[in-house]
């Protein structure tokens, strides 16, 4: 990615009245990709994409579309279409006429944008719904009619402000391979707005993670689930077994993390001594064990208060001596073996590359 | 879907409906009894006579006024619309919140004053002596014959109609779904362009449903184009007070009464027809 992006926040922040939606943001969207901004609500996102399609004016900062500022060009001046939430199809429209309708607005002929409107219903195959009113399609219909509105236009980029939200869990799934395969054949940038972790995570590219109008991390989906940045982005995940402590060093000199639980190796020399920090580790790389483990592996004790079986694989909780709350989660193969029971001591163990140190 | 009408529902209703029936239903059968009966010396006589129809079909003023009043109704309800959608569209779209609360309020004073005395006071605006034309008269112009015209009459239907369409206009734009206006501007439709091709058709229900109010109240007027058009030309309301005035004549009355309802129900019922086309 050695293009200019094509769309660039340079210290862009929005307030309305004393409240702060966007601190000063700079963000990079890249010609082509999936990104995703993902966030609980009022974290930001939302108005983020909005002042990308013009919608809000930021009150600071300056946005670029293919490298021009874009400040001071109305939303109806730009080309950012948008799925919205509700959809906001037109009612009062038939379902051709409101994927015709942006192409009437550009001023293309009669003829031209009912071959092209066909076309996209044709694609988003809902083409035998064309002369229908909006109120007689289903929800996934709808989403169709949507998105075939947006993309008639052949637009560079795409936003989605969180528009799988209404559908039912099976539809919502089949749409979001729908949209994926969509974005991979047009090549158009894709920005998704949603609060839903297995939606950035199954479809984007890139993710980024914003709290109180702040970004939080920008990552592929396995760096962030690997190694979140934040304590905010960890707890966020929800994926990882957190330790508060203070950075600090061992008599070897090592950077280790001191926590009420212990003391534990981190990898390379981060941190700087005495500094408040977490360590973060996935619950799928802990190991348990029967008896103290050997080498050079980091390992706390604790006793398991509880376990869940989710399908294939089983979570088990655990909690240490200093009432720190573990988890881990295995197959059931992996677990053979053990004597599993509540009440039962364990040690848990992970590789010191699988630790990773976060800010508070 | 058939529903069931309960008990409950008819106990909360019963009072409507019987007041329905006093004092609409009966007296529409009357009214229609009535315009089969005769006129002998002054006095009524109950008959089943269709001469009072034909006397009064047959008529060219008859026919003149029954053009007049459409006329006059269709172009109050047009003019009316047309200038109260601006305002009512600034009251929705372009106040906030606190100062919307005051225009509705502003919007339901007028409603204070009876609608008489509020066609009196436009006589003393428009009159030949009277406030504008003296104004006029202080730079050289006129005076110019502004009452007892059917502009004036136009007025009057304008003042007696324009705060309750400006109030039905507004709450159908209130409870616009605004998503479609971003859309719309998403979809490179300008400002004024997404008023014609998203507000109006959004809320067309509205609109209509305001527009045939101004048409209805126009419609039976008699204050209007009698203080502030002097009766001519004439229109059915002023036509019925002739009528019965003119030797006891009621059933020709209760006939042109009865021309103004049916006529009323056939635009109530292509006005709705229109308003809800394309909607399940």
């Amino acid at each position: 990615m050695t293009q200019a992006p094509l769309v660039s926040f340079e210290g862009v922040a929005k307030r309305f009245g004393s409240y702060i939606a966007v601190q000063k943001m700079d963000l990079k969207i890249w010609q082509g990709e999936f990104l995703a901004i993902m966030g609980s609500s009022g974290c930001g996102k939302t108005t983020t994409l909005r002042m990308l399609a013009g919608l809000e004016a930021p009150s600071e900062g300056v946005i670029r579309l293919a490298g021009k500022p874009i400040n001071d060009l109305p939303s109806w001046a730009r080309d950012t279409p948008m799925v919205w939430q509700s959809l906001a199809l037109f009612p009062f429209l038939s379902v051709i006429e409101n994927v015709e309708f942006a192409l009437k607005m550009r001023g293309v002929g009669r003829a031209e944008r009912r071959r092209r409107a066909e076309q996209w219903l044709d694609r988003m195959q809902i083409g035998e719904f064309a002369d229908r009113d909006i109120s007689q399609l289903s929800g996934g219909q709808r989403q169709r009619v949507a998105l075939a509105r947006s993309l008639v236009v052949e637009p560079q980029i795409l936003l989605l402000d969180e528009p799988l939200s209404a559908l039912d869990a099976a539809l919502k799934v089949r749409m979001q391979s729908v949209l994926k395969t969509l974005q991979r054949e047009t090549g158009i940038t894709f920005v998704y707005v949603t609060h839903s972790q297995s939606e950035a995570f199954s479809m984007a590219d890139r993710v980024v993670i914003m709290s109180r109008g702040k970004i939080e991390q920008i990552g592929t989906p396995q760096d962030i689930y690997r190694a979140p940045r934040t304590r905010f982005v960890a707890d966020f995940l929800g994926a990882s077994n957190i330790f508060s402590g203070k950075v600090a060093r061992d008599p070897q000199g090592r950077t280790v993390i001191a926590t009420d639980s212990g003391q534990f190796a981190l990898p390379g020399n981060v941190g700087v001594s005495g500094q408040p920090a977490s360590l973060t580790v996935l619950d799928t790389r802990m190991q348990i064990h029967d008896q103290p483990p050997g080498g050079a592996r980091n390992s706390v004790a604790a006793r398991m208060v509880g376990e869940e079986f989710v399908g294939a694989t089983a979570t088990i909780y655990f909690e240490t001596e200093a009432g720190q709350e573990l988890r881990v989660q295995k197959s059931h193969e992996d677990l053979a073996g053990l004597p599993l029971s509540i009440g039962q001591p364990f040690h848990l163990s992970w590789a010191m590359e699988d630790g990773h140190l976060v800010q508070e | 879907m058939r529903r069931r009408i309960s008990a409950y529902g008819l106990t909360f209703s019963l009072p409507l409906l019987i007041w329905q029936l006093l004092f609409f239903v009966f007296p529409l059968v009357f009214l229609i009894a009535l315009s089969f009966w005769t006129v002998r010396n002054f006095r009524m006589q109950p008959d089943f006579d269709t001469v009072n129809w034909t006397t009064m079909y047959g008529r060219a003023i008859f026919w003149q006024a029954y053009g007049t009043t459409l006329a006059l109704a269709t172009a109050a309800a047009a003019l009316t619309s047309v200038l109260a959608f601006p305002c009512a569209y600034a009251i929705a779209f372009k106040l906030p919140n606190g100062a919307r609360r005051w225009a509705i309020m502003l919007m339901v004073i007028p409603f204070f004053t009876s609608y008489l005395v509020r066609i009196y006071s436009w006589q003393v605006f428009l009159s030949d002596a009277g406030i504008i034309n003296v104004m006029l008269g202080w730079i050289g112009l006129g005076p110019y014959g502004l009452l007892n015209t059917m502009g004036a009459t136009l007025l009057g239907y304008v003042t007696l109609a324009l705060p309750l369409v400006v109030l039905l206009q507004l709450f159908s734009l209130i409870f616009l779904d605004r998503t479609l206006i971003e859309a719309a501007h998403n979809m490179r439709c300008g400002r004024l362009r997404t008023v014609f091709a998203v507000v109006i058709p959004s809320a067309r229900v509205g609109l209509v449903i305001a527009a045939l109010f101004a048409f209805i109240l126009s419609f039976g007027d008699f204050v209007s184009p009698i203080y502030l058009g002097g009766g001519d030309p004439t229109t059915l309301s002023i036509l019925i007070t002739d009528t019965t005035k003119s030797g006891q004549q009621w059933p020709r009355a209760a006939v042109i009464a009865l021309t103004m309802i049916v006529t009323l129900m056939v635009v109530a019922f292509l006005s709705v027809r229109f308003a809800y086309r394309g909607r399940k």
